[in-house]
């Protein structure tokens, strides 16, 4: 299930906020509901913690991670990077990354196993990647957009791309990443991706404006309707599934014959 | 940090077959666009025209059919014209450009045409085209609706002035006491080309001068310093108490100037008083009036000595002319030959400067009337002899004949110290020659206030008012024959290319004249268009009186025209919606949506103004 959800009357709840499959890291609101929307989902499974980055309030953006270890730039204090360490689980690393494009969350999107990052960023940022989240590092760019961290989303599971974005590209991308892609908004019809957008393997939350539509889009290719199932029947979902269908079919008539 | 968004600086255009997304309103598959929504959810969401004003009120002025353009302008402009278009759609609010407005993007107006409406209606309806921005990124909505103009009636300020007696407020009474009108149409003229009428209400010319009307004081004393500054005056003011309300301590005046113009005018001859003539560089007493200005020049015929009387001067001690260059008192003459003059050695030359001396020549000339009849002949000097050669004709005052009023004046002309001839004009043209059409035929003419005739009821009518306009047309032709030899004094007004130069420009400079005479009129002081209706001469007076050459004018006349409905409207490239059509038409039509403004829209500002 994807929940639409706002921090202080704005949308952009990716800025705010960072979710992989091992925690979750929120910004300090005035009121706790942004937290406890975080909390009531996910606090059975993962840590949802409160965090700063250079005391402020976007550690979605300045921020990536995923369920090995989560960067943190350089602007961030020791006094918190302590505070991320007590708090994670210790099966995750936490570094810092001496990135000239601060914004970590902008700049890198990844997930457990595959991270695509904008094509300017340092060598040794790079490294860090690969090494501290255990991932593929390549340096891409979606629909025209640099900031690959905002312009596209990806879990374990699958992602959104940029509107923009060609369907040769997709399609490049999708093999890339080893998950099926999507071009879509959010927001009722931002293609902020990153900003509208905070998703893992198994839950997803949208800023408040997101329409069904939009929801249903994102819930089929995340596969988030209750184990994959095709009820609603997300167009590239069923159709991966189908050529699955019909591969083994294939392959057991082949078999068999 | 660079968390700030550069979508548009990375926006690379993409290669390849644009992946379709779903709208995120109705889940229609599009292509990708600024809001990401298809056109029916977009249409459907904003609204293009809010913000413009769906009913607008201009006015009209019921007396003369004008509209109010804004700020107390009124212009003339005919139904379904281009120009009533403008003036509507400029007070339309909402169509301005405005960019920090929240109202989304600027709108641009497409297209504008004429909806029909009920003759009676007092209203009119245009239909308007317009496309607005509707999403920061560049979705573009196009809807066409419907604004209605009520038409409301306001007098504008010249009706108003027409019931003049409760609007004025000063009165300017220009006066001059001589016999013909010549200072007038000089004054006419400078008036014209220093715009110096402005703001004044209503001109009315009486037998010795003109009215003026203004409805503040500011205006009339800019009025009247103006005249200060081109002509010797003087002025009496007067006022009269028309109302006053103690309580609030107001009271209400109605101003009377009376401005006495001197009554010396170009080309005068004066006997100038004793002290007078010796303050004045000692200069002959017997002078000409070379021209006015806020002094007067006067000029010794015979030495070519100049010198000025200031205005106050004048005034301590006012004295008449002996004889007026009025009609009648000048008399032609056919120069016959010229001889050089050289002053003596020992005679003072003091006040005769060496330019004005080297135009002084022994003019040899006879009357015309006498050239058949008799040998009389004169020999006399004159200032204007550079001018003459033998065959020319001018225009001076023959002192053997004439009679001046001045009595010791008349004494020393007829002891014979006076010359016999005093010449003060050439002529030129088709009046040299004596063509009866000569008037016609003057290569300029100059444009005319518009003034009201006032003064004594005529209730003898014919004989005497046909005197007055037979006068009042040789005043005429002597301020243009004046104006015609006289070139500093055409510096000082705007002259006009005549019909007869507008229609063939090579024939008229062919008289290849000698390079002496700079006084000639030539035509590159004449201004090319002068914007007047169409009447036939400068000559024909009879149509001169009431005519009025600005716009109100013409936008009645062009109000008499009746056009068909739509006629108008397609005569200047407007759209029209006929009767048929306008009973169907919507005050809104739904928004269609737009790929991209052309470029045409972009760079193109459809500008009405």
């Amino acid at each position: 299930m994807a929940t639409r959800v706002a921090f202080e009357n704005s949308n952009e709840i990716g800025v705010f906020a960072a979710l992989t499959n091992g925690y979750c890291l929120t910004g300090i609101n005035r009121s706790e509901n942004f937290y406890s929307v975080f909390e009531s989902e996910l606090s059975e499974h993962i840590p949802v913690i409160h965090a700063t980055i250079a005391g402020c309030r976007f550690v979605g953006r300045t921020t990536v991670g995923n369920r090995r270890g989560l960067l943190v730039p350089n602007t961030a204090t020791d006094v918190e990077l302590a505070h991320l360490r007590n708090s994670l689980p210790d099966s995750v690393v936490v570094q810092r990354v001496e990135e000239r494009l601060s914004a970590l969350g902008n700049i890198i999107a990844c997930n457990d196993h595959v991270a695509l990052v904008h094509p300017d960023v340092d060598r040794e940022t790079e490294d860090v990647i690969s090494d501290v989240l255990g991932v593929e590092v390549f340096r891409q760019i979606v629909g025209g957009q640099a900031l690959v961290g905002s312009y596209c989303k990806f879990s374990n599971t699958g992602g959104m791309v940029h509107p923009r974005t060609t369907v040769e590209d997709i399609e490049e991308l999708s093999s890339l990443l080893q998950v099926p892609l999507v071009a879509g908004t959010v927001n009722r019809g931002s293609d902020v991706l990153g900003g509208g957008l905070i998703v893992n393997d198994w839950s997803a939350f949208v800023g408040l404006d997101t329409t069904s539509t939009e929801i249903s889009v994102i819930e089929n290719i995340f596969r988030l309707s209750g184990a994959g199932s095709s009820s609603g029947g997300g167009q590239q979902g069923q159709g991966q599934q189908s050529n699955i269908v019909t591969n083994m079919r294939s392959s057991l008539i082949d078999q068999l014959s | 940090m660079n968390m700030i968004d550069n979508s548009s600086g990375g926006n690379i255009a993409a290669v390849g077959t644009t992946a379709t997304i779903l709208c995120c309103i109705c889940a229609t598959p599009i292509s990708p666009n600024p809001s990401n929504t298809c056109s029916a959810c977009l249409a459907s969401e904003t609204d293009v025209t809010r913000g413009i004003s769906t009913e607008v009120t201009i006015h009209q002025c019921r007396g003369c059919s004008r509209w109010h353009q804004d700020a107390g302008k009124w212009i003339g402009c005919e139904l379904e014209s281009r120009e009533l278009m403008a003036l509507c759609l400029t007070n339309v609010s909402g169509l301005k450009k405005k960019r920090n407005e929240n109202g989304g993007g600027q709108v641009r107006l497409v297209d504008a045409a004429w909806v029909w409406t009920e003759p009676h209606s007092m209203r009119l309806k245009i239909r308007l085209t317009i496309q607005r921005e509707v999403v920061a990124g560049g979705a573009i909505l196009q809807q066409s609706f419907v604004v209605t103009f009520i038409v409301r009636n306001q007098q504008c300020i010249e009706c108003q002035a027409a019931f003049r007696q409760g609007t004025w407020k000063v009165l300017v009474q220009v006066r001059q006491r001589v016999g013909h009108k010549r200072t007038f149409l000089y004054l006419e003229q400078l008036i014209l080309k220093h715009g110096a009428h402005r703001g004044c209400l209503s001109i009315e010319t009486f037998k010795d001068g003109m009215d003026f009307y203004f409805p503040d004081k500011g205006k009339a004393a800019r009025f009247m310093s103006f005249l200060e500054d081109v002509v010797p005056l003087k002025v009496k003011s007067s006022k009269k108490l028309i109302g006053t309300d103690d309580k609030s301590n107001v009271t209400n005046y109605k101003y009377t100037n009376l401005v006495e113009i001197c009554t010396l005018c170009k080309d005068d001859l004066l006997f100038l008083p004793k002290k007078l003539a010796r303050t004045i560089g000692n200069i002959s007493r017997l002078v000409l009036v070379k021209n006015i200005t806020n002094v007067i020049h006067v000029i010794d015929p015979t030495t070519g000595q100049t010198g000025t009387i200031e205005s106050d001067a004048y005034w301590r001690d006012p004295f008449r002319p002996v004889a007026t260059a009025a009609r009648t008192r000048l008399t032609r003459y056919v120069v016959l030959g010229k001889d050089p003059v050289f002053l003596e050695r020992n005679t003072s030359k003091k006040g005769v400067s060496k330019k004005q001396r080297s135009k002084l020549a022994l003019i040899t000339a006879a009357r015309e009337s006498d050239l058949g009849s008799n040998n009389s002949q004169l020999e006399e000097r004159s200032h204007l002899g550079y001018l003459m050669k033998s065959g020319d004709l001018c225009l001076g005052y023959d002192l053997r004949e004439c009679q001046l009023v001045d009595d010791e004046a008349e004494e020393e002309r007829v002891a014979g110290k006076f010359p016999d001839l005093i010449i003060v004009r050439k002529l030129y043209g088709g009046v040299a020659t004596g063509e009866s059409d000569s008037a016609k035929k003057r290569t300029f003419r100059l444009q005319r206030l518009e003034v009201k005739k006032g003064g004594e009821e005529d209730n003898a009518r014919g004989k005497k008012v046909k005197k007055e306009s037979e006068m009042e047309q040789m005043d005429e032709e002597d301020f243009l024959q004046e104006l015609e030899a006289d070139k500093e004094m055409r510096t000082r007004v705007n002259i006009y290319k005549s019909d007869i130069v507008l229609k063939d420009d090579d024939n008229v400079d062919d008289e290849d004249d000698d390079d002496e005479d700079d006084q000639k009129i030539t035509l590159d002081e004449l201004l090319d268009n002068l914007v007047l209706d169409a009447k036939p001469d400068a000559g024909d007076d009879s149509e001169m009186h009431g005519d009025m050459v600005n716009d109100v004018a013409e936008g009645q006349e062009g109000m008499k025209f009746v056009f068909e409905e739509g006629e108008r409207a397609a005569k200047d490239n407007i759209g029209y919606v006929g009767r048929d059509e306008a009973l169907h038409i919507q005050a809104k039509d739904t928004a269609i949506p737009v790929n991209v403004w052309g470029k045409e829209f972009m760079e193109k500002d459809v500008k009405f103004s």
